[in-house]
């Protein structure tokens, strides 16, 4: 029972990490009109998960195994595609909103930009929700009595105690000044998405269509291992793996500097426009 | 602004290097029953392509899950997925089901 609640908490501290900085930067940054979409988001994905997981015990509607894990690879690669973009808005944002945050409040978001927070919601719930409904699944198949019950209560607490620590881990980002608050989330998004490139990444090596390169680079699981606590909360959050493959560790070393430059341009890009407001507000 | 061209040069070397990897795949069957992996152990040479044929044969959902190998793959009941490991060296990797813990096997390396 003990490891129902453990698996399901790992299951699902993705998806609440993720959805957690997501409606932590909206709600620091007065743009509610997005909460409704990341809720939106998430609550689909939960009804899509439910649904797809009862509906793939039924043996007529099995999809292919390799099918389905290349379909993950594509949506997680989807998934970095558009947080790759709201990392890029957010950080254009982030320099208006530090000055006057009550004017600003409630500022309206385009509708494109509203449809990838839903989006991103959609896949970090629906991925993890998806594994976690065929789990307790599986739990519920093999016993058909009331002993399900505890197993099915420990399930729920699991993914509880997941939206918990997510909890805990955003509150400590209210002490942070708004500056560094749009710095932290800002770098924290980053690391998410190359952890789900990573990820992607080791579906398609696992697939057979691509190549490790290095089947294991270095292991440091004498530091942390992928099944301590803080291992699947690292694993979780940017996509900890203690024995990863050169491929991966490519990926990783590509996309951080590539969207550090990103950002860097565009800070370099909207200094004289931000000069220049400014005066105008003088 | 555009990210695109570069990620897609990324993948693009990815895939090549991919391809150039593919040679001769050694396949090795792998069955997930109540009881535990069938068999237990399985043996490969060091340094080839292996491609892992790991069918669920049990009533729920498995996770087919290993540290050493860095993999994890969720089967479904009655279906049998492709798990590719390559280019490993001489040892012993461990595997078990993550969502039935007392399922364990290893991966024997020579």
């Amino acid at each position: 029972m003990f490891e129902t609640l453990l698996i399901v908490w790992r299951e699902s501290l993705e998806a609440a990490l993720i959805v957690g900085v997501l409606l932590t930067y909206l709600g620091r940054s007065g743009q509610r009109s997005g909460v409704a979409y990341v809720w939106a988001g998430t609550l689909l994905a939960v009804v899509a998960a439910l649904a797809c997981g009862v509906a793939s015990n039924d043996a007529a509607s099995h999809l292919d195994a390799d099918l389905q894990e290349l379909l993950q690879a594509g949506i997680l690669f989807l998934a970095v595609a558009v947080l790759t973009w709201m990392i890029l808005w957010m950080h254009r944002n982030a320099g208006g909103l530090g000055g006057d945050l009550r004017r600003k409040a409630d500022a309206a978001l385009a509708r494109g930009r509203l449809i990838g927070l839903a989006t991103i919601a959609f896949v970090a719930v629906f991925r993890e929700g998806l594994e976690t409904v065929l789990f307790l699944w599986g739990v519920l198949v093999q016993r058909t009595d009331l002993t399900v019950l505890p197993f099915i209560g420990a399930g729920l607490a699991g993914a509880a105690l997941a939206v918990v620590t997510a909890w805990l881990f955003f509150r400590g980002f209210q002490f942070l000044s708004l500056r560094r608050f749009f710095r932290v989330t800002g770098v924290l998004l980053l690391l998410v998405a190359a952890g789900l490139l990573m990820s992607a990444v080791n579906k398609l090596i696992g697939l057979g269509y691509l190549s490790p390169v290095a089947a294991q680079v270095w292991n440091t699981a004498w530091l942390v291992r992928d099944d301590s606590p803080v291992g699947a909360f690292l694993g979780a959050l940017v996509g900890y793996r203690s024995r990863p493959s050169l491929a991966e560790v490519l990926a990783f070393a590509a996309y951080v500097p590539l969207m550090l430059w990103a950002l860097h341009r565009a800070d370099a890009a909207g200094a004289p426009v931000e000069r220049a407001s400014a005066r105008t507000a003088a | 602004m555009s990210l695109r061209t570069p990620a897609a040069i990324a993948l693009a070397l990815f895939f090549a290097a991919g391809g150039a990897a593919a040679s001769e795949d050694r396949a090795i069957v792998l069955a997930v029953e109540e009881a535990g992996f069938a068999p237990s152990e399985i043996e490969a040479p060091s340094g080839a392509r292996v491609r892992l044929e790991v069918t669920n044969r049990t009533a729920a959902a498995i996770e087919f899950e290993s540290f050493e190998l860095n993999r994890e793959r969720v089967i479904q009941p009655g279906q049998t997925a492709a798990v590719y490991v390559s280019g490993l060296g001489p040892g012993r990797y461990e595997f078990f089901d993550d969502f039935h813990q007392q399922r364990r096997g290893a991966l024997l390396v020579r």
